[in-house]
């Protein structure tokens, strides 16, 4: 089967006080459909910038120049205009990002907040897009979603906001799911829930997952492939069982040293 | 919400007691006898003046003429005016109206200048942001009664055939009344467009650093929903009340420009009220104008309570 | 900035400085050569009674200047010391003070200063007690919210605890750390004073005449502005200026202190 996503010699430049900074440096990987894939390394390794510029995203105030090629369902995502980049966002690429404390609208009713992403990519009427808002609370764990789609922000707690973030991920069935340290934020016994969810909205959706992680725990019995990386390069990549049995580069090792259990007990698949 | 209002009310009461306490005090404060104000210039026998001061009270406790002023006052009897010896009351509402509206459309104004040129700046940064920063400065230090003076200058060199400084009465001429107001409007706006400009820039510059920003934008929603629904809905909670706040700044401009302008408001009943020496008038005039201020202030936190579902209710 | 604002600076101190000395003619000298336009000998012209308006400039300079001056330092002394107190010990006397301050606080600045000016009469000394009135509670506030937090941070917790005396700790202690948004909140009050200083006297509740002063000398220019109309530029220019001076200072010391935007 052809890739889904298809990422060659990826770089990214920011400009930091006019001088340039490479913090991509020329990376290549592949995600077929349905396919769930981790990226590990610590913060900084450019894990998340390669992320964002297959979202396309840059920080608020800030130039990135990407360059390369990112190949996505036959197109290069890098020559799209922002326009067309818009109808990929939400509907073709989602993601779930780090903090579910700031990523939600304190203002708008968390109900509002995924009417927004079905209004704009589905067509759906306000009346039948509310309909479905409701059912994706559920599909995300949410009590009485049909009451709580009118409630704010801070009426959630950390774990719940995350279920509606990826309430708003999976919205439109996205083809890839980028989920950016999706439970760093989060309690222990949380992250574990927040882990088995994704899991079992990958398989039931039949999306492809990108699983962003400083921690080898976090991936394990999520993803069957994962590529590891430092100072912006990807060092070591293959299978997850083999990576855990045999590591071959000096900073997979170093990572995986630093996980206290690998025996098989992290909650998940 | 109705908890949440009466507490911010039960607040400002006292704050309103205070208030009244200092307009009574400071025309009991003045130099030489209220009842020898109230005669003016004219000559008076000592038992006329005697015979004033019984009428006016001033012969009991100070404590005891407060509340007999206090409780006149919240009947609406401010008292008569040493000048016309007319209700002030009566002097004062047509006036505060005709200020009310120079207020609003100077606050409409302001807030729309405001709000666009500190958008503009957070948005298109770079350059952009340069100049509204410098022009920001630049109002800042030109006080409204300079830049009103200039206008009328500028104005009467080059267009003296134009009236558009003699004010019309709304009942006279809905339309003409409102042009008329637009010049003396403008010159009480720019200043107070400065501080909603400022805080607008800060408040959208620090709403599109937060985490839902980027979360809106992966969403794939178009830009104008984006700036929509994310950064101005939450960039206007603070602008909302700095707008509020400047209530008082706009009132107090509004003498001097109504003076410069020659417009009827409560701004130049107060100015000719100090030149008459009309002290229950100033009385009035600070009671009421005082009174807004606080009042607004309570609207406007009510506003933000409405807006931004974060504040509690208690 | 800060350069920039200190260089505006000191070309106004060497104008309260010097005064009369530097001004090219007596200022409250009148001549038949009245309403003149600029020219060699009259730089700005001449006003309704042929003085030399760059002398009444000058001169009157001095005496907004000066009232500004004193005022601002009257109202600051006041400030620190109800911010202090209200901040340092806070409870009922904080309760107090600060709804005091709100009851100042609920009038419009100006209103309040015409008021009181109608009140007591307008002679300098009430003009400079007025605006040391209403600018209080602004700066009593800028005080009083960095010492409630600063008073709990741990250097000031550690000092308590080895025995240092209360009072020491909030001069030696608190306020050094206070001190940036009081310099900038200052800057921004001598910039407001002197607009309300000059508006008062441009309604005619300044200083009484014959003293000059920018805001009377504005008021007198509107009057003949359609026969002389430059002579309004000068005492507009200069209020301007005056203003523009402390504006500066101000946002160049916020971005050297380093005080948060508000």
């Amino acid at each position: 089967m052809s890739p889904l996503l298809e990422v060659r010699d990826l770089t990214a430049q920011f400009a930091r006080d006019g001088v340039p900074a490479t913090v991509v440096k020329g990376i290549s990987f592949d995600i077929a459909p349905g396919e769930s894939v981790g990226f590990v390394g610590e913060s900084g390794c450019g894990k998340s910038v390669t992320a964002r510029a297959i979202m396309r995203l840059a920080p608020e105030g800030s130039s990135v120049a990407w360059g390369g090629r990112i190949g996505f369902r036959g197109q290069d995502l890098l020559t799209l205009s922002e326009r067309e980049m818009r109808d990929i966002r939400g509907r073709r690429i989602a993601m779930v990002f780090q903090d579910p404390m700031a990523s939600l609208n304190p203002v708008m009713s968390v109900g509002a907040q995924i009417d927004d992403i079905l209004r704009r990519h589905t067509g759906l009427s306000r009346k039948a897009a509310r309909q479905r808002t409701i059912e994706l609370l559920g599909l995300v764990g949410i009590r009485d979603p049909a009451i709580r789609a009118d409630d704010f922000p801070h009426q959630f707690s950390g774990g719940m906001r995350q279920r509606v973030l990826i309430a708003i991920a999976v919205s439109c069935q996205p083809d890839l799911l980028i989920a950016d340290e999706p439970t760093t934020a989060l309690d222990v016994t949380v992250q574990a829930q927040i882990l088995r969810l994704l899991n079992r909205l990958r398989r039931e959706l039949g999306m492809a997952l990108m699983l962003i992680t400083h921690d080898f725990g976090v991936i394990a019995g999520m993803v069957e492939r994962v590529n590891v990386m430092h100072g912006g390069e990807i060092v070591e990549a293959g299978p997850i069982d083999q990576l855990f049995a045999a590591p071959t580069h000096p900073y997979t090792r170093a990572l995986l040293a630093a996980v206290p259990r690998l025996d098989g007990a992290r909650p998940g698949g | 919400m109705m908890r949440m209002v009466a507490l911010r009310l039960a607040l400002t009461l006292p704050i309103l007691l205070g208030v009244s306490m200092v307009a009574f005090a400071l025309m009991r404060a003045l130099p030489g006898d209220f009842a020898q104000a109230s005669a003016g210039t004219t000559t008076i026998s000592v038992e006329a003046l005697d015979q004033i001061r019984r009428n006016l009270g001033l012969d009991r406790p100070i404590w005891a003429q407060y509340l007999a002023w206090l409780g006149n006052a919240l009947q609406g009897d401010l008292g008569l005016s040493f000048a016309t010896r007319r209700p002030v009351l009566g002097e004062l509402v047509p006036r505060f109206l005709v200020t009310a509206e120079l207020t609003l459309i100077a606050g409409l104004m302001a807030l729309t200048l405001g709000t666009c040129t500190g958008l503009a700046s957070a948005r298109l940064r770079g350059r952009v942001d340069w100049i509204v920063r410098g022009w920001n400065s630049l109002l800042l230090a030109v006080p409204n009664f300079v830049v009103a003076t200039l206008i009328v200058l500028l104005a009467g060199l080059y267009f003296p055939t134009i009236g558009i400084f003699t004010y019309v009465p709304f009942a006279e001429d809905p339309v003409a009344n409102v042009v008329s107001l637009l010049l003396p409007a403008l010159s009480l706006a720019l200043t107070v467009s400065v501080t909603i400009s400022e805080n607008t820039r800060a408040a959208v510059l620090e709403v599109s650093s937060q985490d839902y920003v980027m979360v809106a934008r992966a969403k794939g929603l178009t830009a104008s929903a984006v700036l929509r629904d994310y950064l101005v809905r939450n960039a206007l909670t603070p602008v909302i009340t700095v707008t509020g706040l400047q209530m008082a700044a706009l009132l107090g401009g509004s003498i001097l420009i109504e003076t410069i302008f020659t417009i009827p408001g409560m701004g130049q009943y107060l100015f000719e009220s100090v030149t008459t020496r009309d002290y229950p008038a100033i009385q009035g005039i600070v009671l009421v104008a005082a009174s807004v201020v606080l009042l607004v202030n309570v609207a406007v936190d009510i506003a933000y309570a409405r807006v931004d579902a974060r504040v509690s209710y208690d | 900035m800060v350069a920039i604002g200190a260089a505006m600076l000191a070309l106004l101190l060497l104008v309260v400085v010097a005064g009369p000395s530097i001004a090219p003619f007596n200022a409250a000298k009148t001549s038949a050569n009245s309403l003149a336009g600029p020219d060699a000998t009259h730089w700005l012209g001449t006003d309704s009674i042929g003085r030399d308006l760059l002398s009444r400039l000058i001169v009157g300079g001095r005496g907004t200047l000066t009232i500004t001056f004193v005022a601002v330092a009257l109202a600051l002394a006041a400030g620190l010391v109800l911010g202090l107190v209200s901040g340092y010990v806070g409870g009922k006397v904080d309760l107090v003070i600060m709804r005091l301050l709100d009851v100042v606080f609920a009038f419009p600045v100006f209103l309040l200063a015409i008021a009181v000016v109608a009140a007591l009469g307008p002679t300098i000394r009430n003009l400079i007690i007025t605006i040391a009135i209403v600018y209080t509670p602004t700066l009593a506030r800028v005080v009083r919210g960095p010492v409630l937090s600063v008073k709990r941070w741990d250097h000031v917790e550690a000092a308590r605890s080895v025995g240092v005396g209360e009072f020491r700790i909030a001069v030696v202690h608190v306020l050094p750390l206070v001190i940036s948004p009081i310099l900038v909140q200052t800057s921004l009050t001598l910039a407001n004073t002197i607009f309300t200083v000059t508006a008062l006297s441009f309604l005619g509740l300044g200083p009484p005449p014959p003293d000059p002063n920018w805001g009377s000398m504005l008021a007198e220019a509107r009057q003949f502005m359609e026969l002389a109309p430059l002579t309004v530029i000068g005492p507009a220019v200069a209020i301007v200026f005056a203003s523009l001076t402390f504006i500066v200072l101000a946002n160049g010391l916020r971005e050297v202190l380093d005080v948060g935007n508000r």
